[in-house]
């Protein structure tokens, strides 16, 4: 890095003005979570937790991060439910139409997502008199679905087709087959699929907008709701530790399973 | 004695929508003897990986039949074949270390586990990789990953081993000392096999018999020692690298190789029954250990009117007038008529 600045020195400079202009935001949210004072002046006035600890006693946060966990949980683990079979028969078997197949996979990505909210609002919670942890679920396995099918697609394309076949020519059933040799061959993508769809159905706004009901609130939409009313650093606390858990939860993934690997080559 | 695989007219063709479809090999017949070694040779596209596919269970023919130890086969699934195979792109399963991958078709056909991690040792053994048994196959080069690939296959003592190209991904001087690796395996193991390549040098060092397609047909089938010096075919003799098709008065087609044809000073005469005719040298390229020389025959016109010699010398020039000589013992006659 010292070279690059020696070498290069106006793309150093522009390098750091854009880290600036994307971290900075997020460091004086920081700075002012961790405030002694009453309001989210920056810099702040003294160093305090007691902003963390006004958020952990504030019952409806607590209440949103339980929905928002098992929003997420629950989402995810359907995404990949749907979106590892998809993958697998869409890279390896003869899907007929496979790129119109392939674009519905990525759709969510494209519509609106408050748009999605406003369709499941009117047709799945008022229509169907479905419950808003239902609509929740239903409307996040949807939106994380392109994250399921292409990064688990990408680690499948990765790995060689003969794989399979080198088992079933040893004597391989197709289940063993998928037991022994594809699934171990897909865990790496399994694994930052997991971890990506779950953060991102934790951060979601626009789609978990509409989709609330008594005492059911997504946490990032019940910190907006606060927001509404009262204007104090117990938002920011929130905030910082909702980055804290996406940041350790980014983290154990480059441990675990070479998150990189998965996006880079 | 039942041959080890048989084909009996056995065709693919690939349906495309809305065509008549490709047809990748039309009505093949071949039969397999126990502890041969077959060579399925021919360019690109001649249908040679779709026989091996096809004799593994990965693809099914759209006609005839597959007999595996005298049972038909063609619809049984590639895991009930007892076959054991080798990729081009050796196909290790990445996850797991080189004794799991060798051992991995004895633990599918329920090998007691301890028989199981014996025998795969006996494997690697037998390619000279025990060492390595417990890393994994990322660590290994080309050829070491190629020598784990032919371990894993002869593990469960297969009926037939079959090869797909095993030897193209590795450099040229790597590939004849896996050749020979390959050819000691087999005759240590007595396991009949069917190998499929492009390569004629490898066909001809490795076969007990070679067996030559063009456009999903068989063109010829021998032993390298009969097919070599009489191809049947022009398409045969032009994969084989005979260069020379001269077309002589008075006679239908021939062929003869270029190491074969002699260049006389001319006003000298070849001895008798030899074909001799008068020409001139129209180009010479210098190759060491002699020269690639070009020479028109007189008063012939068109593509059968020059002969490609290799000549031992470096005495000729363009223009030179020489009596080219074509032994009679080395010119073979090719069927009349024929297309390209």
């Amino acid at each position: 890095m010292i070279a690059m600045i020696r070498t290069r020195p106006l793309l150093s400079l522009l390098a750091a003005a854009a880290f600036t202009l994307m971290l900075g935001p997020v460091a004086i949210l920081i700075g002012v979570a961790f405030t002694a004072g009453d309001t989210l002046a920056f810099p702040p006035e003294g160093f305090s937790l007691r902003w963390f600890s006004a958020a952990l006693d504030y019952p409806p946060f607590i209440d949103a991060f339980g929905t928002s966990l098992v929003v997420a949980a629950v989402s995810t683990v359907l995404a990949l439910a749907l979106g590892v079979p998809a993958t697998l028969a869409l890279n390896r078997g003869r899907v007929p139409g496979r790129r119109v197949v392939e674009g519905l996979f990525f759709a969510p990505i494209v519509v609106p997502e408050l748009v999605l909210s406003l369709a499941l609002f009117q047709q799945v919670m008022v229509g169907m008199r479905v419950t808003a942890l239902g609509a929740l679920v239903v409307g996040h396995t949807v939106l994380l679905l392109p994250y399921t099918v292409r990064v688990v697609g990408a680690s499948l394309a990765l790995a060689d087709p003969r794989l399979e076949e080198a088992a079933r020519g040893l004597g391989a059933g197709p289940v063993r087959t998928f037991f022994t040799v594809t699934l171990p061959v897909m865990a790496p993508g399994i694994v930052s699929a997991t971890i990506l769809a779950f953060i991102t159905s934790l951060n979601n706004v626009p789609l978990s907008l509409l989709l609330t009901g008594p005492g059911v609130a997504t946490l990032p939409v019940e910190m907006l709701n606060y927001v509404q009313s009262s204007f104090d650093p117990v938002v920011a606390a929130v905030s910082v530790l909702l980055l804290a858990l996406s940041v350790a939860v980014a983290f154990t993934t480059e441990r675990v399973a070479g998150f990189t690997k998965v996006f880079g080559r | 004695m039942t041959p080890v695989v048989e084909l009996d007219r056995v065709g693919h063709r690939f349906a495309a929508k809305g065509t008549a479809g490709t047809t990748a090999v039309a009505d093949l017949d071949l039969a397999v003897r126990r502890g041969e070694f077959t060579t399925l040779l021919g360019p690109s596209g001649c249908g040679k990986t779709t026989t091996l596919r096809m004799i593994a269970g990965f693809l099914r023919p759209t006609s005839g039949r597959i007999l595996l130890e005298g049972a038909d086969a063609t619809r049984t699934p590639p895991e009930k074949r007892n076959i054991g195979m080798v990729f081009q792109s050796y196909a290790l399963f990445p996850h797991m270390t080189l004794l799991d991958n060798v051992g991995y078709g004895l633990r599918a056909r329920k090998v007691p586990a301890a028989e199981a991690r014996e025998r795969a040792g006996r494997a690697l053994e037998l390619v000279g990789l025990s060492h390595a048994a417990d890393r994994k196959p990322a660590a290994l080069s080309g050829g070491q990953q190629q020598r784990v690939a032919l371990a894993r296959a002869v593990a469960i003592r297969p009926s037939v081993l079959l090869l797909d190209e095993p030897l193209s991904n590795l450099d040229a001087r790597l590939r004849v000392q896996m050749r020979r690796e390959l050819l000691q395996v087999q005759r240590e193991t007595g396991l009949t096999a069917i190998l499929v390549t492009h390569d004629q040098d490898e066909a001809l060092e490795l076969s007990d018999t070679m067996v030559i397609l063009n456009g999903g047909r068989l063109e010829q089938q021998g032993a390298p020692r009969d097919v070599f010096p009489r191809p049947a075919s022009r398409f045969v003799a032009e994969f084989l690298g005979y260069d020379n098709f001269p077309e002589l008065p008075g006679r239908g087609p021939v062929t003869i190789r270029p190491e074969h044809v002699r260049l006389l000073p001319a006003g000298e005469r070849e001895a008798d029954g030899d074909t001799g005719l008068d020409g001139t040298v129209s180009a010479v390229t210098y190759q060491g250990a002699g020269c690639l020389v070009e020479a028109g025959i007189d008063g012939a016109g068109g593509p059968g009117a020059a002969v490609r010699c290799l000549h031992p010398a470096d005495d000729l020039r363009p223009g030179d007038r020489v009596r080219i000589v074509l032994p009679r013992r080395h010119l073979v006659e090719l069927p009349a008529g024929e297309q390209r």
